[in-house]
């Protein structure tokens, strides 16, 4: 895929922008920060990029086609919308460390899944409940039974004892319920990297209270995802 | 009710350091994706714990290695497949 799109950009590029070494490689960048008819064309041809994204993230996710024909089609357009304005008021932090549709669809991406999921929890009811109303292990063998039970009583058990009341809510919601964090931090008014952080040190205190009562082998402890 | 299933005890386990914040996460991803997807085949440690413990996160790093897929020459399904490899700190 080119990135450039076919617009006579040269006799358009500002003084500024000429001067030797000033061009960025990307051609966008520098239609995108003009006037007149060539910035209107990229707006345009930015916001089809934005438009793919949308329609290419509405249809990865289950929520999007539980939305129906109509309202899936105003959330691309919404997001599409508000992709363009974002990719255009953050055009002087783009680097060009990665190519310039990459760094644009993920807006797209990001607008869309918010608005899918913003859309998809409209109206619905998030229970922030306590650790005590977790129900018992399912396990298949009653030595995997009995196994899993005493780490889960011990996860319980610790986390009733090291963690804060906020810390056990935002846990229990997302990492046992599996709110999406972005949900959940909206509807208590703050952000995805507040709550992760609010994620990050309530599994620090856990891991380091279970490790102390010998529940949690070294690697265990170490590493994620490997 | 859910109960707390091995999974959720999986993640309530997990080690997230080195810590990265959602947004750092973002501002990076562009150019995580493209390490992934090209001769690499690789991510930076913070990014790649990030993207293990954080299921939204990794969705959007999913989402766009799928829509670049065909600038590396591969299918969506393919660059989904190289971008998990590198969370999971495999080459493929």
């Amino acid at each position: 895929m080119s990135d450039a799109a076919e617009l006579p950009v040269e006799e358009h590029v500002p003084q500024s922008l000429r001067a030797a070494g000033a061009l960025p490689r990307d051609d966008w960048v520098i239609r995108l920060s003009m006037t007149g008819r060539v910035r209107e064309e990229a707006v345009a041809r930015l916001h089809d990029l934005m438009l793919r994204a949308a329609r290419h993230q509405v249809g990865r996710m289950p929520e999007g086609i539980r939305l129906g024909a109509a309202r899936r089609e105003e959330v691309v357009h919404s997001a599409a919308d508000e992709a363009t304005v974002s990719v255009i008021s953050r055009l002087s932090t783009f680097e060009g460390r990665s190519r310039f549709t990459t760094w644009a669809y993920k807006f797209g991406v990001i607008h869309t899944l918010v608005e899918v999921r913003r859309a998809a929890w409209s109206g619905r009811e998030i229970p922030l409940r306590g650790i005590e109303e977790l129900s018992e292990t399912p396990t298949s063998s009653p030595e995997a039974h009995a196994e899993g039970r005493d780490l889960a009583q011990a996860v319980r058990e610790g986390m009733l004892e090291v963690l804060t009341p906020h810390q056990r809510r935002v846990a229990v919601a997302v990492l046992v319920d599996e709110i999406p964090i972005d949900v959940l931090a909206e509807r208590l008014g703050t952000t995805r990297s507040a709550l992760y952080k609010t994620l990050h040190d309530a599994r620090k205190r856990l891991r380091a209270h279970l490790s102390a009562q010998g529940y949690l082998p070294a690697a265990t402890a170490t590493e994620v995802g490997r | 009710m859910k109960p707390l299933h091995p999974q959720a005890i999986d993640r309530l386990l997990a080690n997230t350091e080195p810590w990265l914040s959602c947004d750092d996460c973002f501002e990076q991803i562009d150019v995580a994706v493209e390490d992934a997807l090209g001769s690499t085949a690789s991510l930076t440690e913070t990014v790649r714990v990030h993207l293990a413990a954080c299921p939204v996160c990794h969705e959007e790093a999913q989402s766009l290695a799928a829509l670049v897929a065909g600038d590396y020459g591969l299918t969506p399904l393919e660059a989904a497949s190289r971008l998990d490899a590198a969370v999971l700190g495999r080459r493929p």
